[in-house]
């Protein structure tokens, strides 16, 4: 049978939404869910409070795809989070005292930001490809580097931003444009960056050829550790970003920020479809895994009917439910595939 | 409906027909095997011999016809209790846990126990036994990772012998061996015959059939061609049957190269792990053959020369200029390409479709502004698949699904996306048809005519005396000669690969 | 430092009769406490610290080792390590888990230490010779006794709980009864395990459940200060009050300036722990006995008596 026919371009395509669907039916059903349990989950402010919770995890998670698809996985970045923020305070409000309060001490946190994310992404690259020690240990190593170094300089409490720089900071996560959350669009500039580096730059390409096989990247004139490393620093970038827009929200940070995002991270990745031995990576399920995760915790709180004891195992459920049907839409696309 | 069991048989098929989804791959197959005998079964790539051992070793249910075993219809499941009933299928890609022990390893999942207890002891004894009862120098305790694959093939048959294996199905058990150990393996396999075992054999190589099989069962696009006595056939007949047309001319006539031709690569003095002080020209429009013994460091020159390892002594140098590339990037960008001889461990992403596997390593050509085009991707996947007559049902299914021969093929062409003008292939033909052969052969030689290089490293003596102009015979690490012109023949070549001659370093 | 001390040369100032142990012997106290893995937990270390070098400075024979631990069986090697390592004379132990560290604490006390439970207790009452704590359930109906007095029958108040604990529930059970019969409707209630984002997030959801909430119970201060971003998000500040627990900083400083959201506090404070350690110490330095159960009073913090409450060095 010849190549690149009609038929072989419909199947491909099919295929493709099957995979899809997958998340996406679990996160409509769990829509439809919300709505009968309580119709406000569908109402304007909820739903706008739905995405903009998801936006933290979410920008972390397409990060996380990236390190996932290239065959890695980062453990440390809840903790990164925590570290992140807890400096940005520090920076402005060092900047306050010296130099009073302006939109310049805002940039400088955000700036302050940016660079321990990509040095801390940088870190975690350099060490899991030089250092050639597994990204496991590596990141489970930073994970506990970071929450220390956050409870030693909040001495265990809480560290909280000057309130005339909270003030000037606030809007970045209580103000909107166009109706949209801020944080909701640059989790929607992130996942469209993500997209777009992932399917159709030969970065993406190669963090799939690298998660797949890396004897296969090298010998394919790849270099495989510059793009690992790259993805740590993408990893990095994304935490920074989601921290930039979570310190206006409580314009705080303790060692109790950011505890299991990292777990949440890479849940939201997995349930949507990327898979975690690498290989294989997708940005738009991992935007609709966030979502289905934050709608979870969003409808027990909205419904009575479910013990407060059992909010867990709820979750636990709904995580495996919308795992098994994108699983189950791989295996349809798998059987149409003869062997030989 | 009959379901008679052959003479004599101890494990048949009857009738049986396999469609995956919609598409047939067996067409109402009889085949059986009896005890002693070696059965071999040849076909082309894609003719349905790996369907076929997997229904025959119950990984795999036909869809229609049976199986009988002992004399019973059965059916067997794919759990392994085949294997428990004394079948037992040995892969083409060995399936042994690379961080067990030799021991583990024979007796994986039918451990010993002792007061609840692993019984290390008394499997240690009996590995030991089996081992020596084959032959094999293998310490019991090494570690899978550290054997070479012939010493992985015996262990493979060790732990079927452990499992007093009945039938003994082997998928292409010699790809990967030597002359030597091919020799060593059918030694076992004749010992295994006289004690009754019955061993069903692919191979694509028409001689070793001769040597070594009672009957011979040919099939071709999933239909069964003939099955007959080894005696009754010769090499060609065999391979008529296999392709169903005259094969003729398997190697394109040598067209001599220009000897005023440029050198465009230049190797002087070149020492990296495994290798030492190896030196060669290769001039434009070259075919150079590198021959030598599995593990005699050919690969390692290549991987030296494109930047896979660095070398830690030597020259080289490309068009007169000399160069040291650290990664393939750099070779590649300055013309140089090399062709993996494991091409589903280092060669091709199985989970990934053609598409991607073609562009891997030439991406940055489909870029515009920063952004790959799909369109440019399609188009090169056209080309490449006219031009190499690659065949695929689907190009967007994983290439581990592909036949043997068309990911070859792929590999091919995914190597000359870069346009080279110098190719080192390792192994081209490792493991596939004699139709597509006969195809990369050609392919070969018109990259030659071209004005092309190409260097050749094969194992298969046969292949690098029908294509190359000169060719470099290596041992141990080192050039043990080079041979030109009527100098090039297998007995030339084995003397030097052998040791029983050493020539001058050119 | 440890051994530096055990080589001084001690000589006593005063005789002190009727204590365990006379002052010229050198007393080692072991302090086991949680890690500082949230707000309240972090206010407990650094009183336990300010304690620490308060007392080795007022005594020279008493050595305190102060080690931290992030989990019931971390927590439990580290008292194994103070018995056979350091060899103490008292253990001030505020137990991660109170069933399975009994056995530790037991084996302290038969090694022949003086054990200070402090704060989650011991189902076996009697391998202590001191317990301090704070009162749950009087935080609980102290709370519910404030609520009572700002509402009336048919008002709407939502609850934040912690996380589902001895503590928690205590609180609760407290609460729940205190406000029985008074018409003060509970329109839900939900766990936001003491921590403020999981307080923020819960909050927005009942705001966005209920039109009509006329006061919050956070129960933690934390939580309250989640509680808080949430209302100001919504923009109804004007709507509701909330109560809060424990006593961290920020919002005691608030109740002295005057604060209408957070207008009063229930203390639960980690400066017990500070107790505990001066309570075993006077063991061994007073003629006063000592064993028995301290429990803390849950005071409600107002404008008028905040500033007795207020650290501004503390984290929390």
């Amino acid at each position: 049978m010849s190549l690149a026919s009609a038929g072989t371009d419909r199947l491909r395509g099919m295929r493709i939404d099957l995979k899809t669907a997958g998340p996406l039916v679990a996160l409509i059903l769990l829509c439809v869910l919300g709505y009968s349990l309580n119709p406000l989950f569908l109402a304007e402010g909820n739903v706008s409070n739905l995405l903009t919770r998801s936006a933290f995890i979410g920008i972390i998670a397409v990060g996380a795809t990236f390190v996932i698809t290239a065959g890695g996985i980062d453990l440390s970045v809840g903790s990164m989070a925590a570290f992140i923020a807890g400096m940005m305070i520090i920076v402005m409000n060092w900047a306050v005292e010296s130099m009073g309060v302006s939109v310049g001490t805002v940039l400088l946190g955000i700036g302050c930001s940016l660079i321990l994310g990509i040095g801390a992404g940088f870190i975690n690259g350099f060490l899991t490809t030089k250092g050639k020690i597994e990204a496991f240990i590596v990141t489970l190593g930073t994970m506990g580097i970071y929450r220390s170094l956050i409870t030693y300089f909040a001495n265990g409490g809480t560290l909280s931003l000057d309130s005339d720089a909270r003030q000037i900071y606030r809007p970045i996560y209580y103000d909107s444009l166009l109706g949209i959350p801020i944080p909701v669009w640059v989790f929607i500039v992130v996942a469209l960056i993500g997209w777009v580096l992932m399917n159709r730059t030969a970065f993406g390409r190669y963090c799939m050829a690298i998660g797949s096989s890396e004897h296969v990247a090298r010998y394919s004139a790849i270099k495989v550790d510059r793009v690992r490393t790259i993805t740590y620093i993408l990893q990095g970038l994304c935490v920074s970003l989601a921290t930039i827009i979570y310190v206006p929200r409580l314009g705080s940070a303790s060692s109790a920020t950011g505890v299991l995002w990292e777990l949440e991270a890479i849940a939201a990745v997995i349930i949507g479809g990327t898979v975690l031995k690498g290989g294989y990576g997708r940005i738009g399920g991992t935007v609709i895994g966030a979502l289905i995760l934050t709608a979870i915790g969003n409808i027990l709180n909205l419904t009575e009917i479910i013990s407060n004891y059992l909010n867990g195992a709820v979750q636990g459920v709904i995580i495996i439910a919308a795992v098994y049907l994108q699983r189950g839409s791989f295996r349809a696309g798998r059987k149409k595939t003869p062997a030989q | 409906m009959s379901e008679a069991t052959p003479d004599g048989a101890i494990l048949s098929a009857s009738r049986v027909s396999k469609s995956f989804g919609e598409i047939p791959v067996l067409f109402s197959i009889d085949f059986d095997v009896r005890p002693g005998e070696v059965h071999a079964i040849i076909g082309e790539n894609g003719a349905g011999k790996s369907t076929l051992i997997k229904i025959l070793s119950g990984f795999e249910q036909p869809t229609s016809g049976s199986i009988i075993y002992d004399g019973d219809r059965a059916v067997l499941p794919p759990n392994g209790e085949a294997e428990a009933r004394g079948i037992v299928l040995i892969h083409q890609e060995l399936n042994l846990a690379e961080h067990l022990s030799v021991t583990d390893s024979i007796f994986l999942g039918r451990e010993l126990h002792r007061y609840g207890l692993l019984d290390l002891k008394t499997m240690r004894e009996r590995a030991r036994a089996i081992l020596d009862r084959l032959d094999v120098r293998v310490d019991p305790d090494a570690r899978i990772s550290s054997l070479s694959v012939a010493d992985k093939q015996m262990v493979e048959i060790a732990k079927a012998i452990n499992r007093d294996a009945r039938v003994l199905i082997m998928d292409e058990p010699t790809a990967v061996l030597s002359v030597a150990e091919t020799k060593t393996l059918f030694e076992q396999i004749r010992r295994l015959t006289e004690q009754g075992v019955a061993i069903v054999f692919i191979s694509h190589k028409l001689d070793e059939i001769m040597a070594l099989a009672n009957r011979v069962t040919v099939l071709r696009d999933g239909q069964l061609i003939a099955t007959m006595n080894t005696s009754a056939l010769t090499p060609d007949s065999i391979a008529q049957m296999m392709v169903g047309r005259e094969l003729s001319n398997l190697y394109p006539p040598k067209k001599e190269p220009d000897v005023d031709a440029p050198v465009v690569l230049s190797v002087r003095g070149l020492s990296a792990p495994g290798i030492s002080n190896v030196s060669f020209d290769l001039r434009g429009g070259e075919i150079l053959g590198f021959a030598g013994l599995i593990g005699s460091g050919r690969t390692a020159v290549a991987e030296a020369v494109v930047g896979l390892v660095v070398p830690e002594e030597g020259e080289i140098s490309l068009n007169g200029q000399p160069v040291a590339f650290s990664d393939v990037r750099e070779s590649l960008a300055a013309g140089l390409a090399y062709m993996t001889k494991d091409r589903k461990g280092r060669g091709l992403l199985l989970n990934m479709g053609l598409e991607p596997n073609l562009t891997l390593a030439t991406l940055p050509k489909h870029r515009r502004g920063g952004f790959l085009t799909a369109s440019s991707e399609h188009q090169a996947l056209e080309r490449a698949v006219r031009r190499f007559d690659i065949r695929a049902r689907d190009p967007s299914v994983g290439v581990g699904q592909l036949s043997g021969g068309n990911q070859q093929k792929l590999l091919l062409a995914k190597c000359m996306e870069s346009d080279p003008d110098i190719v080192i292939m390792d192994e081209p033909t490792r493991g596939i048809d004699v139709g597509t052969k006969q195809q990369i052969y050609h392919i070969i030689a018109a990259l030659a005519a071209e004005g092309k290089s190409v260097i050749v490293i094969s194992s298969e003596m046969q292949e690098v005396i029908g294509l190359s102009h000169r060719v470099l015979v290596m041992r141990e690490g080192r050039m043990a000669g080079l041979l030109e012109g009527a100098e090039i023949n297998e007995a030339e070549i084995m003397r030097y690969a052998a040791g029983v001659k050493q020539g001058e370093v050119s | 430092m440890f051994l530096k001390q055990v080589t001084l040369a001690l000589t006593a100032t005063t005789v002190l009769a009727g204590a365990a142990m006379a002052q010229d012997e050198q007393v080692r106290i072991g302090v086991s406490i949680p890690a500082a893995t949230h707000g309240w937990a972090g206010g407990l270390n650094w009183h336990a610290q300010e304690a620490e070098s308060r007392i080795e400075a007022q005594y020279d024979n008493i050595d305190i080792v102060l080690v931290t631990a992030d989990s019931p069986g971390d927590q439990a090697s580290d008292i194994e390590d103070l018995i056979s390592v350091q060899q103490i004379d008292a253990l001030v132990v505020l137990p991660f888990e109170s069933d399975p560290l009994v056995e530790p604490v037991r084996q302290a006390k038969e090694a022949g230490a003086f054990i200070t439970v402090v704060d989650r207790g011991l189902p076996d009452t009697s391998i202590q010779d001191v317990y301090v704590a704070g009162n749950n359930s009087e935080l609980g109906s102290v709370s519910a006794d404030y609520m009572m007095s700002r509402l009336s029958e048919g008002d709407n108040i939502v609850i934040l709980r912690g996380i589902p604990t001895v503590i928690d529930t205590e609180r609760f059970d407290a609460f729940m009864a205190g406000i029985e019969g008074s018409g003060i409707n509970v329109l839900d209630d939900e766990f936001a395990n003491w921590n403020r984002d999981d307080g923020f997030e819960v909050m927005q959801d009942f705001l966005s459940r209920f039109p009509d909430i006329d006061a919050v119970w956070a129960q933690d201060d934390d939580i309250a200060m989640g509680v808080v971003e949430a209302i100001r998000q919504a923009g109804r500040e004007d709507e509701m009050f909330v109560v809060g627990g424990a006593g961290m900083k920020d919002v005691i400083q608030g109740i002295m300036e005057g604060n209408e959201l957070i207008p009063v506090d229930v203390l639960y404070p980690p400066a017990m722990i500070a107790t505990a350690m001066d309570i075993t110490v006077a063991n061994f330095t007073s003629n006063g006995p000592v064993q028995g159960e301290y429990i803390l009073g849950a005071p409600l913090i107002t404008q008028e008596n905040a500033e007795q409450f207020y650290y501004p060095d503390s984290p929390f």
